[in-house]
């Protein structure tokens, strides 16, 4: 998972786990979030959302949350995590504005 | 009732996955896997899906740490040989693999380049990797393996050279090992071209 750093634009499944880590979550609950808010548009497998787990816990915008000894392991957005996901909102309403500025003329 | 069933593979991922599938919708669940035995017991016929993927470039701590989060989704797993060979090495150098996963041991990643994730079946594809980029990084691991394969052929060839049967022997078996090469690299250039105009 690479997203582009330039112009900060996140991928749409980086987005998504970021908006359900809001509240911690595991990963299957994770995917069923997606799975739910895109009404099955979007599908996340398992294999991509280690690897997405992964590089967000290094980047320091999600983190394993409580103690998850014996149960299934869960995450949460971080403070940067908040910043990020707040950013992409704001860039995407730019987008929409300038979009519907010109399609509707 | 169990039935055994003995087939071999090797890299073909994609083959293995059709195979089990196939078993899964004539009613056959995989309980147990050997070197080139598969058990099954009987089930309700397209309980389960299934799906092959290639681990062979992760240490062994990466590889449970994978399996284990897998299992966390409630995926039934189990570990697969690539290769027939067989080791009483205590040690296998893997020099395509990542850091600690270069060496090899029967206690830790020996035998174990695979995995056989089931899944209960939902009527949708059971697929691991669904984005592009990952698709592309699968692509460039699997291929690490073969790479290294010319490699050494074409090294054999350079230092069987000049005499002609051996040396095009195996300048014939580079370019036979090369093919798994070009074809992922060929399917990893399109998923990036889709991915350029998508993403």
């Amino acid at each position: 998972m690479k997203d582009n750093v330039k112009s900060g634009a996140l991928t749409e499944v980086t987005f998504f786990i970021l908006l359900s880590l809001y509240e911690p979550k595991h990963g299957y609950a994770i995917m069923q979030f997606i799975d739910e808010k895109t009404n099955g548009r979007l599908v996340l497998g398992a294999g991509s959302l280690y690897g997405a787990i992964n590089t967000l816990t290094e980047k320091g915008w999600i983190e394993p949350y409580g103690d998850s000894d014996g149960r299934k392991k869960e995450y949460v957005i971080t403070e940067k995590g908040r910043q990020i996901a707040e950013k992409e909102l704001q860039r995407l309403r730019d987008l929409t504005e300038t979009a519907a500025c010109i399609m509707q003329k | 009732m169990s039935i055994v069933k003995r087939r071999f593979f090797a890299g073909f991922t994609g083959s293995q996955t059709k195979w089990l599938n196939s078993m899964a919708e004539k009613g056959y669940r995989l309980v147990k896997t050997g070197k080139i035995e598969y058990v099954f017991d009987e089930c309700e016929p397209g309980k389960y899906v299934y799906v092959v993927e290639y681990v062979g470039d992760k240490s062994f701590e990466e590889e449970e740490k994978y399996k284990a989060f897998l299992e966390d989704l409630g995926y039934q797993v189990f570990y697969k040989n690539v290769n027939l060979a067989y080791s009483t090495n205590k040690l296998t150098f893997r020099p395509w693999a990542d850091k600690a996963g270069k060496l090899s041991t029967l206690k830790t990643t020996f035998n174990k380049e695979l995995l056989i994730v089931e899944k209960e079946n939902d009527g949708k594809p059971f697929r691991l990797h669904t984005e592009k980029q990952d698709q592309i990084d699968y692509y460039n691991r699997m291929s690490r393996p073969w790479y290294f394969a010319v490699f050494m052929a074409l090294l054999l060839a350079i230092i069987y050279w000049p005499s002609v049967l051996p040396t095009a022997v195996c300048g014939g078996l580079a370019v036979i090992l090369a093919l798994p090469v070009i074809i992922m690299t060929l399917k990893a250039r399109k998923i990036k071209k889709e991915k350029e105009l998508e993403e």
